[in-house]
């Protein structure tokens, strides 16, 4: 399994997510906002250099808490998802640096165009990751093996902490170029961390999205109709 | 014989890998090797003696991360794990009986530098220092920098080492498969600041097997003059349940270096997943092979933080960061308002600058403070290389500190006071140099002159081992108007400087026409002779389109614009399109510009309004209904946030148009109140907090913005002093609601009267009241409400 994978993803903003991230309710988008779309996504495409880099480990869960390799995650949320799972993956992925770039220059002369490159930004590490997770689940299915959705530090109880031990396990500060700020939170800030478990019975795969396990029901970007 | 003696003049060999071998020993995942130099000596001291049975000549010392962040906590300090690292590797070379090398072994902090990250570069010199003077009191022979990817932490780390130690310095960085750092920064950029900074060596280290980082040799040995080095990994790393392994064996390993030998390389050696046997194999492939030759490229380049800017066609340097004239501007300097200088800095480079002049002196104003703050704000928005324009030394040498990259300093002249100033910062920092051909007698009046200032200071350079190719020689434009002689006086010199004395040129083209009429005519054609008379690069105004055409037109002429291609690029749309935004019809309102987003018409609108009306008639009657048209819009979800804050964008055009007429009749804005708001300590997402402070200013407010991870006391002080009504706080994280909750509750204690107001992602109303909060701001457009509500009663 490849250890670190660098721009072999298309990496493409998805344009209904970016919109979404945006707070969008169906308004009309006339042509200058259309292009201020595209050119958004046009030049974080161009610039970024999304990388990423992922570790299976045996895993072992408990009621309220888990073991990945040799760390003990205490945790019931990621307990119930990792149900069933004797093995799990450790993940992190990023876009890079360039959105976090764009974001500064464009807050300074364009706050229109700032808030656009921060949803396209958005859309691009989730599409990004979901390209890896593909990826890994081709590897995976091929030993009969299921993936339960990803699940990330900060999610309800897993808390923020753990996000040291990942990255020193994953080593993701050398091989991709994340680091960790004093609160946990990741730089560049289009990154995500995530545990992925991997079953062998299929109709543990639940395909609920992570949204439905959050408690903040009145969030502006939760997907709608997917709670369980 | 030194290394240094040795580096260049014969192939020399590094070692392999120090974490590899160490993993085969029982180091675990996440336990960090330099603890093993305390804990587990014999093991570092076997491998060690293995790899110079093995041939190589250059030990790395495992001290790769005994730095003061990853020691905190293990008991251990890098100072003595980094001493006993050394130790260790001289006891294996004194063993051994061979004659090598102990190179102190310095890997990235960890952390991210700002502007980006949290870790200030004062802070990441401070962090390095203490491993480098350790490493040479122990009695390393070099220092080796490696496993770098991010040019500012190499900036850092070099100067730590230069400082405190006289060791020479290696230094290797990992790029990716498209040739760029992390940073986004490509070869020839890391190249110019390594180069500036002197180091002994550069060269690739990690990341990829030695079949990979062959493709990138030839474009590295193009643009160095310096030895290069190379310690590849034993292929693409694989992992195996949780295990990383790496997959090229030692005969293939040395197959593929033995041909990167032929081909040209100083010195080679591995990384990880290389062992002995690899090393062994290498050094039998390649014994005998003569090292590289080393030639000076001869290259004049300077670099911002991403790409290196080269002068082998001219360039234009942007003028407008500078006060001088520009009573704007020196407010702005005043003010602190620092994005007033990052506008102009985005204006210059969209009209097409390479290079961006930065002036920032006033006499009432810390000149060295103001340096640092701009230098720091401009290379976190803008990727072009910036010219350090002052005529203070320690103005200079705090920005050419805090560059991230290889700068263009403005200036040093004939006089000696001068030259004994600025040529110490450049053999130090590393920069090209604007050179001013006057001198303690003056500014000649002659070409020859001129001239011979000129050589006066190349010969001074040459004594600090600076070369002609970092001079960039300024032969001083002085207006016509003055005197008829004075375009022939400053283009002869500035031809014989180019052509004849072989150094690149620079000219502030403007000067020429100071007190005529219509001056644009004259600085156009002035120019175009001048860059047909070998000007590198000119001083100007880029948001001259004549200017700017003057120069692309030149370009075209004269080859160095391909196929026309940038002139084709720029013009061939612009014939059908004249610039103004609604050609055909009637220029458009001010209040229709403002519900539109249109920024330039908002501008152009609101000066022809203040011909008629009073700017508060412009404000009540356009500005403020435009606006409460669009948030009305927001809020009940016909405009969403880009198309609000497009608006926003627009609107506050239309309010500088306002200052700029109140200013130029002496007069000020007024302020509906001031607002102090802040991302609180822990949190680092500003954007919602930004987007309230554009909304609110468009209202009148006066906004303090304390920024982002601001602690609960700053903001309670400023509260204070400013004796403000309104505080308003953002957090997008659970974990850092609790830090809000602080604050307010300090806020509370200290200024029982002030209300506070709170928003972001993780909150909700019952959130929001349970921490004490007075305002939930569900978005933006919330905000401004309860202000207005708020300083209207």
């Amino acid at each position: 399994m490849p250890d670190s994978r660098k721009a072999r993803f298309s990496m493409r903003a998805d344009r209904k997510e970016t919109l979404r991230y945006l707070g969008y309710r169906g308004q009309e988008i006339d042509s200058k906002m259309e292009r201020m779309i595209e050119e958004a996504a046009a030049e974080l495409e161009q610039q970024s250099s999304p990388k990423s880099v992922y570790r299976e480990y045996s895993c072992q869960v408990f009621e309220d808490r888990v073991r990945i390799g040799e760390l003990e995650i205490e945790s019931r949320n990621l307990a119930r998802n990792l149900k069933g799972c004797s093995r799990a993956v450790l993940l992190a992925a990023t876009i890079g640096r360039a959105a976090d770039f764009m974001i500064r220059k464009y807050s300074v002369c364009n706050m229109a165009k700032m808030t656009v490159v921060q949803a396209t930004g958005a859309a691009c590490i989730e599409s990004y990751v979901d390209e890896v997770q593909e990826e890994i689940q081709k590897n995976a299915r091929k030993r009969g093996l299921y993936l339960r959705p990803r699940f990330s530090p900060g999610y309800g109880d897993f808390a923020l902490e753990y996000q040291k031990d990942i990255f020193q396990m994953l080593e993701c500060s050398k091989r991709i170029g994340i680091t960790l700020t004093e609160g946990n939170l990741m730089m560049p800030s289009k990154s995500v961390t995530a545990v992925i478990g991997l079953t062998g019975r299929e109709q543990e795969s639940c395909q609920m999205k992570n949204c439905s396990l959050c408690a903040k029901t009145d969030c502006e970007f939760r997907q709608e109709g997917e709670d369980s | 014989m030194s290394f240094k003696e040795r580096l260049g003049k014969e192939l020399l060999f590094f070692d392999g890998a120090m974490g590899t071998m160490l993993q085969e020993r029982g180091l675990k995942s996440g336990e960090l090797p330099e603890i093993w130099n305390a804990a587990r000596q014999e093991v570092i001291l076997d491998i060690h003696k293995q790899y110079l049975q093995a041939g190589c000549d250059i030990i790395k010392a495992n001290t790769f991360g005994a730095n003061p962040f990853k020691m905190e906590g293990t008991g251990y300090t890098c100072e003595a794990l980094t001493k006993q690292g050394i130790e260790i590797a001289k006891r294996a070379i004194a063993q051994s009986g061979r004659q090598a090398y102990t190179a102190l072994d310095i890997g990235s902090l960890g952390k991210l530098l700002e502007p980006l990250g949290e870790l200030s570069f004062e802070e990441a010199y401070q962090a390095f220092v203490p491993v480098c003077v350790a490493g040479e009191e122990a009695g390393a022979d070099l220092c080796l920098i490696e496993t770098m990817n991010d040019t500012y932490e190499i900036k850092a780390a070099v100067l730590a080492a230069k400082e405190h130690t006289s060791l020479p310095i290696v230094v290797t960085m990992v790029f990716d498969e498209g040739g760029k750092l992390l940073t986004g920064a490509d070869m020839e950029a890391a190249v110019a600041l390594l180069e500036g900074l002197r180091v002994d060596a550069l060269g690739l280290n990690c990341g990829f097997g030695p079949d990979v980082m062959r493709e990138f040799l030839p474009r590295l040995r193009e643009v160095t003059s310096l030895p290069l080095v190379l310690n590849p990994n034993a292929g693409l790393p694989v992992v195996v349940d949780g295990r990383t392994c790496f997959q090229v064996g030692p005969q293939e390993f040395a197959e593929v270096m033995k041909e990167i030998a032929r081909e040209g390389i100083s010195a080679m050696g591995g990384c990880c997943g290389t062992t002995p046997a690899h090393l062994s194999a290498l050094v039998e492939a390649c014994k005998g092979i003569a090292p590289m030759e080393l030639s000076d490229k001869n290259r004049s380049v300077v670099s911002s933080y991403t790409h290196a800017v080269e002068l082998d066609r001219p360039k234009i340097i942007g003028e407008r960061i500078n006060p001088t004239g520009k009573s704007r501007f020196k407010q702005a300097l005043r003010d602190h308002d620092l994005e007033y200088i990052y506008k102009e800095a985005l204006a210059q480079q969209d009209r097409g600058a390479h290079i961006l002049d930065v002036n920032v002196g006033l006499p009432e104003i810390d000149e060295v403070e103001m340096m640092r703050s701009v230098i720091t704000g401009l290379q976190g928005i803008t990727d072009l290389p910036l010219q350090i324009d002052t005529s203070d030394p320690a103005a200079m040498e705090a920005a050419m500190r805090l560059y991230n990259g290889k700068p263009l300093l403005n200036s040093v002249n004939g006089k000696q006071e001068s030259m004994d100033a600025v040529f110490p910062l450049a053999a130090k920092y590393g920069g090209m140099i604007v050179c001013l051909t006057l001198d303690e007698h003056g500014i000649p009046d002659s070409a020859e002159g001129r001239i011979e200032i000129a050589e006066k200071i190349i010969a001074e350079a040459a004594k600090y081992g600076i070369k002609k190719k970092d001079l960039l020689m300024d032969t001083l434009t002085m207006t016509i108007s003055t005197g008829q002689e004075n375009a022939r006086i400053t283009l002869d010199a500035l031809h014989y400087v180019r052509h004849v004395l072989g150094v690149h040129t620079t000219l502030g083209v403007s000067n020429i026409s100071f007190g005529l009429p219509q001056r644009e005519r004259v600085n156009t054609a002035f120019f175009t002779i001048a860059l047909s008379q070998g000007l590198s690069a000119g001083i100007i105004n880029p948001n001259s389109e004549a200017m700017m055409a003057a120069y692309r037109a030149y370009c075209a002429l004269n080859g160095s614009d391909s196929q026309c291609q940038e002139y084709i690029a720029h013009y061939s749309k612009q014939g059908e399109q004249p610039r103004s935004v609604s050609p055909k019809d009637e220029p458009l309102r001010l209040f229709d510009a403002v519900v539109h987003g249109l920024t330039e018409s908002a501008y152009q609108a609101a000066k022809t309004e203040l011909e008629t009306r009073n700017p508060l008639e412009v404000i009540d009657g356009e500005l403020i209904p435009a606006l409460d048209k669009v948030g009305q819009g927001f809020e009940k979800k016909t405009v969403f946030l880009p198309q609000l804050l497009m608006s926003a964008d627009a609107a506050k055009a239309g309010f500088d148009a306002i200052k700029e007429h109140l200013q130029a009749k002496g007069g000020a804005s007024e302020s509906k109140g001031t607002i102090v708001i802040a991302t609180v300590k822990g949190d680092i997402h500003d954007i919602g907090k930004n987007i309230v402070k554009v909304l609110l200013e468009n209202y009148g407010f006066q906004v303090i913005d304390l920024g982002k991870d601001v602690a609960p006391e700053l903001v309670v002080e400023t509260a204070k002093e400013h004796q403000v009504k309104l505080v308003g706080l953002s957090a997008l994280m659970t974990t850092t609601v609790a830090n809000m909750e602080t604050t307010i509750k300090l806020l509370k204690k200290e200024l029982p009267q002030c209300k506070v107001m709170v928003g972001g992602a993780v909150l909700t109303q019952t959130y929001a009241d349970m921490i004490g909060a007075d305002f939930y701001s569900k978005d933006a457009m919330g905000s401004i409400r309860y202000a207005n509500e708020l300083f209207q009663a």
